[in-house]
C-alpha cells in the first residue's frame, strides 16, 4: 500500500477541496467540506480500494490522513 | 452455515397501510439551507417520508393494513390460523401487541399469534418463521405484518436519522398450498457485536428509564437525543451494510445455485441508494430488476421489502411467477437473504391511514 495513493482516493472523496490541500498530515476533519457524508463516502472508498472496512471509531480515532492509512495498512495485513 | 428450505407455502396477497402525513426532506427545519437537504437526498436518494401522528401506533396502521388484506383476499378473520407480528415500535413493554391484535383484528382465541421484534431484516426473518409453521400442514392461511413507527421512537431534533426513516406497516397473506408453492430458500446471518450500531439504550432491563434517560442532551453540534431514542451510528451501520448482505445474497446464489439471470426481481431492504446500489452491484442484477420505493417513503425498517412490492411490483407480481431475491439487513446486527417466486399475488393500492 502507497501512502500517496491513499492520499489521491482520500482527495478524490471532495468535490470543492482544492486537491492541493491533501497531505498525510491534514487533520481532515477541520475541512470545511468534511461531514458525515464524506466519513461514509471514505469508508467506502476503503472497502473498494483496499477491500477491508473501518468503523466509525477508526474515523473518529485519526487525526491525520496518514493515522487513518496506518489502521487501514494493519487491517489489510491481518 | 444456516440455511433453510420451506416448501408447500406461497406468497397469496400484499397490503399495506401508510400515515397521511408526508414530511418532505427538503423542508425539514433541521438544515442550515436546501443546499444541506439537497446533498442528503442527492447521497440517499430518500427525499421524503411519512409520518405517524402522536396517537398512531404501528398496530393502528397495521389494523387498516390488515383489514384491507381480508378484504382484497375474500378471507374471514376467523380464517386465519397464525398472526406474526413483526415490529419493535411495540404497544407497551407488555403484553405482546400481537395479542392486542388478536382481538382488534377479531382472530380467532385458538389462533397462533406472536411477535417478532426484528428489525431490518424482520420480513425476511418472519417469512422463514411463519412459512416453516405453515409448511407442516395444519395452518392453512396465515398473515405476515411488518410494521414500525420509526418517526415515534427517534429523535426529531437528531439530523442523522429524520430524514431517513419513515413509518408504514404492511400485511403479507400467506397460504399453505402444496399445488402452487414453489420452495423458499433462506440464508441467515448475526454480528451481535454490533449490537450498539443501532440500538435505544434505555427502556430495557439494562437500563430502565430514569429521569436522566427522559432528559433531552446535544451529542454533536445540531444533533440531539434522550436515553431513550433509537440512535443510529451512521458510520458503523454504514460499514456493515456495504459488507454482509452482498456476502449474503452471494452465499445464497451458490448455497442453492441460482442462476442470476433467471432473477426477476431484487428485493432490497430500503437503507438508501447509494448502500442499495452497492449491493445491487455486487450481485450482478440489472437496475431495471431492482425496484425502489425509499424516495417516497424512506427507510421504513422491517416493512420496506414488503412496501416496496406493494407500491412498486404490483402488476408485476400480480401476473405470472416472478424469480425473487430478497435482503434485509439491519439493527442487530442482524440479516437474512431469501429466494423464492411469487405470481398471481392480489395486492391493492397503498391504504392512506
Amino acid at each position: 500500500m502507497n501512502i500517496q495513493d491513499f492520499i489521491d482516493n482520500f482527495a478524490n472523496q471532495f468535490d470543492d477541496t482544492d486537491k492541493a490541500v491533501f497531505t498525510s498530515e491534514t487533520n481532515f476533519k477541520q475541512l470545511d467540506e468534511w461531514s458525515s457524508l464524506t466519513a461514509l463516502s471514505i469508508i467506502a472508498m476503503v472497502d473498494d480500494e483496499y477491500n477491508v472496512i473501518i468503523k466509525g471509531s477508526d474515523i473518529i480515532n485519526s487525526e491525520t490522513i496518514q493515522d487513518l492509512f496506518e489502521i487501514v495498512v494493519k487491517k489489510v495485513r491481518k | 452455515m444456516s440455511q433453510l428450505t420451506i416448501n408447500n407455502v406461497r406468497i397469496a396477497g400484499m397490503s399495506a397501510c401508510v400515515p397521511a402525513t408526508v414530511e418532505d426532506n427538503r423542508t425539514l427545519p433541521i438544515y442550515k439551507d436546501e443546499n444541506d437537504a439537497l446533498k442528503v437526498i442527492a447521497s440517499t436518494g430518500i427525499e421524503r417520508h411519512h409520518k405517524a401522528d402522536d396517537a398512531t401506533t404501528a398496530s393502528d396502521l397495521t389494523v387498516k393494513a390488515v383489514e384491507g388484506l381480508l378484504a382484497q383476499m375474500g378471507w374471514e378473520p376467523q380464517d386465519i390460523d397464525c398472526f406474526a407480528y413483526v415490529c419493535t415500535s411495540r404497544d407497551y413493554i407488555a403484553p405482546q401487541t400481537a395479542c392486542v391484535l388478536q382481538d382488534r383484528l377479531h382472530l380467532r382465541n385458538d389462533c397462533c399469534v406472536f411477535d417478532l421484534p426484528f428489525g431490518c431484516s424482520g420480513w425476511v426473518y418472519g417469512m422463514s418463521i411463519v412459512g416453516s409453521m405453515m409448511s407442516h400442514g395444519t395452518l392453512k392461511r396465515a398473515i405476515l405484518v411488518a410494521a414500525e413507527t420509526n418517526t415515534r421512537n427517534r429523535n426529531p431534533l437528531d439530523t442523522a436519522v429524520r430524514p431517513l426513516f419513515g413509518d408504514a406497516a404492511t400485511a403479507t397473506a400467506l397460504e399453505y398450498d402444496p399445488e402452487r408453492s414453489r420452495p423458499m430458500n433462506f440464508m441467515y446471518g448475526v454480528d451481535g457485536s454490533g449490537f450498539d450500531a443501532v440500538w435505544a439504550p434505555y427502556g430495557g432491563m439494562r437500563n430502565p428509564v430514569t429521569r436522566e434517560a427522559l432528559e433531552e442532551k446535544e451529542v454533536a453540534p445540531g444533533v440531539f437525543r434522550r436515553g431513550i431514542d433509537m440512535i443510529v451510528n451512521g458510520m458503523d451501520v454504514f460499514g456493515f451494510a456495504i459488507k454482509q448482505p452482498p456476502l449474503s445474497l452471494k452465499e445464497l446464489i451458490a448455497t442453492f445455485s441460482i442462476d442470476v439471470e433467471t432473477v426477476d426481481l431484487l428485493l432490497l431492504h430500503q437503507a438508501n441508494k447509494f448502500i442499495d446500489e452497492k449491493i445491487r452491484k455486487a450481485v450482478k442484477i440489472a437496475p431495471e430488476k431492482t425496484p425502489y420505493c425509499l424516495e417516497e417513503y424512506g427507510n421504513v425498517t422491517s416493512a420496506s421489502i414488503p412496501l416496496t412490492m406493494v407500491t412498486r411490483c404490483r402488476e408485476q407480481l400480480a401476473g405470472e411467477e416472478k424469480h425473487c431475491l430478497a435482503c434485509g439487513f439491519g439493527v442487530g446486527l442482524a440479516w437474512a437473504s431469501m429466494e423464492f417466486y411469487a405470481g398471481d399475488v392480489k395486492i391493492d393500492e397503498v391504504i392512506t391511514y
